[in-house]
């Protein structure tokens, strides 16, 4: 009786489809687990990126130089990103036109698809996250359903009903709905916690955005009143 | 800056959520089968545990008698050697005194470390036993144990053998209820298709002898109808005859003549001639004559195919009454 309820043995009597949803479910965890591991390094890197650029940004650095320290071809992420972009466009317009207000047209702009491409960059695969975490106790809950149904055909059949008979195809129908938590659980709680940093993150790059711009800005407005003056 | 780490990639991940589940897997699959196991055992030390208790028990009734026995020699040492201590210190003028007195203590520290050697000798002899007797009663209680146990497995082997047996029994039985059932009902089947073949069997005899019955009735009906046909045409051919004659005047009423008739396949008269005359001329004359005018009887055709040849031919007998 031991070694008949056991959990592997359970697993490798049930029915077909059983077993079917019992590897879905244990693929979208496997899957979801990746996600959560690799967003969560993802989130940690730009988290420590932004704020060693931000130290560096506000140390009092020349911003030439800031720009000129990595080489144009090479792929900046985060704040990086959204600043290169921002004074790259800055200085190829600042040659072209004379209106500050173009200039700063044109930054933002610049800027806003900077930050548009991190937003996708940190949001990759939180969907699939929310999908198994939504879908997986459904799933589960099939393969339940399921067993149960089973066990009560098996039932039929039989000459008397006991507990004996039913238990098995129960407890064999329950890991689907088990497994099924065991896939949700983990994806819910971290959808929440890694679409929260991501959002924080993005706030975060919004601001030194904003701030940027106000720089450039006074900037603009300090050359033009000596150009005019 | 981020500058060193570009790209997070999957290698890292996809390792960690594998060994993740690997660890969940193995902590399911290790532990249930242990847990399991367990509280046999531990049912079994509880109940061994009681006899280790009385053992260690005994063990220390046996060793505090002796013990108590050290105490008090070592407590007589004591109180000699203070006494002889305080002798010395009164009689340290004296030296031979001291000597002798340094040498009776010496002797009695001698004495002492004796006592105190065969003392500790006797606690490590009664601790030994103790020990022993511990071993042993810890021996007795692990062949208790073992005995029990095996006992256990016994009874439990036995259980099982049981359960099985009745299973089997049980399997055996309702294999030999279906195999009893289905003879039945291959029984019954058998007698239902026998009887229904013997009930065949005697409906297509049945069938068989009415359609006997029915052919010789009908060619008993087709014999009489034939009969019937063949009398309807004599009967038909008398009346035609009967009418059409006319009985001459002077007939001796005993006058009787015989008239052969043959007929053609379509009733036509062939031939009508005297058999047997009845001795008067005009009586015969007038026979033939009725005949050849009541001719052709037509009704032949209408005969069976297989009777008109026998009445093709046929004889008329003439009386003045009737005709025969």
């Amino acid at each position: 009786m031991n070694d008949a309820m056991s959990i592997p043995h359970l697993i490798m009597n049930a029915s077909g489809v059983v077993q079917a949803v019992m590897l879905l479910l244990l693929i979208g965890s496997l899957l979801s687990w990746v996600v959560i591991f690799q967003r969560s390094f993802v989130m940690r890197r730009a988290r420590k990126a932004h704020r060693e650029f931000e130290d560096r940004f506000w140390s009092g650095v020349d911003l030439n130089e800031l720009y000129r320290e990595t080489p144009v071809e090479q792929e900046t992420l985060g704040t990086e990103h959204i600043f290169r972009a921002g004074f790259r466009e800055f200085n190829r317009l600042l040659p072209k036109t004379r209106s500050p207000q173009a200039i700063l047209d044109g930054v933002q702009r610049s800027m806003r698809v900077a930050w548009s491409r991190e937003e996708d960059r940190l949001n990759l695969h939180l969907v699939f996250l929310a999908t198994v975490a939504s879908s997986s106790p459904y799933i589960g809950l099939f393969g339940t359903v399921w067993g149960i149904m089973g066990s009560f055909q098996s039932l039929s059949m039989a000459q008397q009903a006991t507990l004996t008979t039913v238990a098995p195809w129960i407890a064999e129908a329950l890991i689907a709905t088990a497994m099924g938590l065991f896939a949700a659980i983990p994806a819910v709680i971290f959808y929440n916690r890694l679409s929260a940093e991501s959002s924080r993150l993005l706030g975060k790059y919004e601001d030194f955005a904003e701030e940027f711009h106000s720089i450039l800005h006074r900037n603009l407005q300090g050359r033009g009143e000596t150009t005019e003056g | 800056m981020a500058r060193q780490h570009r790209r997070v990639g999957y290698g890292l991940p996809t390792l960690l959520a594998i060994a993740l589940h690997l660890g969940i897997l193995v902590v399911s699959v290790i532990r249930f089968p242990s847990a399991e196991s367990e509280p046999p055992s531990q049912s079994i030390v509880q109940a061994t545990l009681v006899s280790t208790e009385t053992t260690t028990d005994q063990a220390q009734r046996a060793t505090e008698p002796q013990a108590s026995s050290q105490a008090d020699e070592t407590s007589e040492d004591e109180a000699s050697r203070e006494a002889e201590e305080a002798e010395a210190q009164r009689q340290r003028e004296a030296e031979e005194q001291r000597q002798r007195e340094a040498e009776r203590q010496r002797q009695a520290e001698q004495e002492r470390a004796e006592a105190l050697e065969a003392a500790q000798a006797a606690a490590e002899e009664a601790e030994r036993r103790a020990e022993e007797a511990r071993a042993q009663a810890e021996r007795r209680e692990q062949q208790e144990a073992e005995r029990q146990r095996q006992a256990e497995e016994e009874a439990r082997r036995q259980r099982e053998a049981e359960e099985q047996r009745r299973r089997e029994e049980e399997a055996e039985r309702q294999r030999q209820a279906e195999e009893e059932a289905r003879r039945q009902r291959e029984a019954e089947e058998q007698r239902r298709r026998e009887e229904e073949a013997a009930q065949r069997a005697a409906e297509a005899a049945r069938n068989s002898l009415d359609r006997a019955i029915a052919g010789e009735a009908e060619a008993a009906a087709n014999a009489e109808q034939a009969q019937q046909a063949a009398n309807g045409f004599i009967n038909l051919v008398r009346q035609a005859v009967e009418q059409a004659w006319v009985i001459p005047p002077n007939v001796p009423d005993n006058a009787n003549a015989l008239v052969a008739i043959r007929l053609g396949p379509s009733g036509e008269v062939f031939s009508a001639s005297i058999a047997r005359s009845s001795g008067n001329s005009a009586f015969d004359r007038a026979a033939i004559q009725a005949v050849e005018s009541a001719a052709p009887f037509s009704e032949l055709r209408e005969l069976p195919a297989s009777v008109q040849r026998d009445y093709r031919e046929f004889n008329l007998n003439f009386r003045p009454g009737d005709i025969r």
